[in-house]
This record gives structure tokens, sequence and C-alpha cells, in this order.
């Protein structure tokens, strides 16, 4: 049997920006599959556990951090966007496509807007297709 | 310390296309600390390979393994072991430890992941710069301790040239006049006058135009 394509979204949080994974739509639409990462700070996000993310079958990886100016160790947001940025380019020089890959401002407990986002995440990944690395 | 930049993974790619299983070798000295190949990138470079042969549908095995130094052949033995079971080695050392690999393993391709760039200094955090040409005959008691060999584009030994604005080299107006900083040090030590003494041309036997150096410490040798 032909197991059904079902998107795959790694979602890397600061706990001080999101910690409410489980109010997310995801048993409800079942239309993806989440693996939430909680991290203290946006900071411990590494270049390799972004990468490691799409090796592990990701099609798509978002990162929710805090809005800038709001960081509880000043800077951790500031670093996790440039890390961000570098694994885009990496993604884009090996063909995977740096648009995998994203970085957003979450206010802390705007579940809402959190919602949006992974919606927004999952559209994007519905007009790439799969990842062609999984 | 010694600065390096990674290669791009396309060149990193087509170097290392024709192995199935590969060592990636980093260095946790000098290349650690300018991002180019300690632990971290490793890792990374790693798992950007093995994406990148994954999405054209081909195979690679890759080991990770990082030495303190791959210039020294204490630390080289601890890779050993790993070289053995692998059919190519991506060494993310500057150009000596990627030689000093080779040396050592004669059957390896030993292949270079990093570009060495220069001796230089952490200025801030991801800032390096250019400090020193090893020329092999150290001035810089007379300069103050600002290198117009490796810091003056023109490598003036008696003073700035015409090109000096503002403090700025005409070359490029990121770059600091290494004669501006002479002269700054030099009044700050009261020393301006080591400047009335005239710098005969440089000797560049003493740096590489003189070929391959060899330092010999008989002193050490057994």
């Amino acid at each position: 049997m032909i197991k059904k394509y079902k998107p795959q979204i790694t979602l890397f949080h600061c706990i001080n920006a999101f910690d409410n994974c489980a109010s997310l739509p995801v048993s409800t639409g079942g239309a993806f599959e989440l693996k939430p990462v909680k991290m203290a700070c946006s900071s411990m996000v590494k270049d390799v556990f972004l990468l490691r993310a799409f090796e592990a079958g990701a099609d798509a990886v978002a990162v929710f951090v805090c809005p800038e100016g709001q960081c509880r160790y000043v800077e951790g947001n500031i670093r996790a966007k440039k890390r961000v940025n570098f694994v885009k380019n990496l993604l884009d020089e090996i063909g995977l496509s740096g648009r995998r890959l994203s970085l957003h401002n979450v206010e802390c407990g705007d579940t809402e807007n959190a919602v949006r986002i992974l919606q927004q995440v999952l559209s994007d990944i519905n007009d790439m297709g799969p990842s062609p690395a999984k | 310390m010694i600065v390096g930049k990674q290669k791009s993974i396309a060149e990193i790619r087509e170097i290392v296309l024709p192995y199935k299983k590969l060592l990636v070798l980093g260095c946790g000295t000098c290349v650690k600390t300018c991002f180019a190949g300690g632990e971290d990138e490793v890792a990374t470079l790693s798992s950007a390979l093995r994406l990148s042969f994954k999405k054209d549908g081909r195979s690679i095995y890759i080991e990770e393994l990082t030495v303190e130094r791959q210039c020294e052949d204490e630390f080289i033995r601890e890779a050993a072991v790993a070289i053995s079971k692998n059919t190519a080695v991506l060494s993310l050392a500057c150009g000596a430890g990627v030689q000093a690999i080779a040396r050592r393993f004669a059957n390896v391709p030993v292949l270079p992941g990093v570009n060495t760039t220069f001796i230089g200094v952490l200025e801030k955090q991801g800032l390096f710069t250019e400090e020193c040409l090893g020329c092999g005959d150290c001035q810089l008691a007379v300069f103050g301790g600002v290198c117009p060999v490796s810091r003056c584009a023109k490598k003036l030994q008696n003073g700035p040239c015409g090109g000096s604005r503002n403090g700025k080299c005409e070359i490029n107006p990121d770059t600091d006049c290494a004669w501006q900083q002479i002269i700054t040090r030099l009044t700050a030590l009261g020393q301006l006058d080591n400047l009335r003494k005239y710098n005969p041309p440089k000797d560049w036997r003493t740096s590489h135009a003189g070929g391959p150096r060899k330092l010999v410490r008989e002193d050490h040798v057994i």
C-alpha cells in the first residue's frame, strides 16, 4: 500500500515566544505532521539542528522567536535570525530552496498568530511540494 | 592564528563526488576559531552534503571527526582508525593540516574543504583581519607594533604614500592606513624618533620568496 504523503513541519520554538503546542491544529485537522522542538532561547538553534531536521524528513522548518528587542537574553533572537539566514543560503546552494526554512517573531501567548504562520508554512509547502531530500 | 574560509558547497561536492565513503575531518584550533573547520562546521557541512547528494538520488556515507590539530602527528594519530575506514578524507584544516594528513596516509586521497586565507587576529566576533605575512624578519619594534609589511598595501618601509586620506588607505576606504597607525602609536609611545632612521629595502629572502622555509631547533632534535 502506498503511504499517503503528509507534509512534515519541524517547529523550533523559544518557550518565551511560544509554548502552547497543544493548542495547534495538528491532531484536529490532520493536514500535516508537526514536530515541535522546545528551546530555552532561540539562540540555541544551531545550523546543524536545522539541517538535521531536513535530514529527518521535514518538508519545512519554522523557527519561532521573540519579537526583536524582547529577547530575555538580549540578542538570542538576533543570533537565531542570522543562523536561519545562513542556513537558508545553504539550502538554496544545495537546491532544496531556502523558502523551506523560515523565522517568525511571535508575541508570547499569541496562539492565533502562531496558527496563522503554520498555515502559511503549510501553504508554501503545498506550492513547493515535498522535500526532494526526503 | 591561521584564518580560513570554507569552500562553497558546489566546489566541495565536485571534489568529493568520486568517493562513496568520506571522512570529514575538522581541526579544533585556528579554523575552529574562524568558523571554517571546527566541530560545528564539520557537522553542518556533513549534513549539507548528505542532503545535497540525497536530493540528487546519490548515496554517500559520511563520517565526522574533529581532532585538536591536524598539523601535529600526536593529534593526527587519533584520526588513523577513522581514516582507514573511509575512501577519502575531506580536511577542513588549513593547507598545512591537509598536507600533514596527506603525508602520513600515502594511499588515501586528502581533499581540501577550506581556503586558507591569512595569518590574522579576531578583531571582534565575526571579524578577522590580516596582521602578519610571515616575512621571517620581524621589525615590529621599530614600527610601534603595527606591521607595514602586512598592513600597508604598498609595504612601504619609510613613511606613508600620498594615498593616505583621513587615516584611510586609497585602495579601500574601509582599510586603515597602516602608516597613520604607526605614527599615532609611536607618538603615544614617545618613540617617533624611530622613524628618523632609514629602513633599507626589505630583504625578502627570509620570506616565502626564498622558497619553502624550514626551521630546525637542534636543541629539540634527537
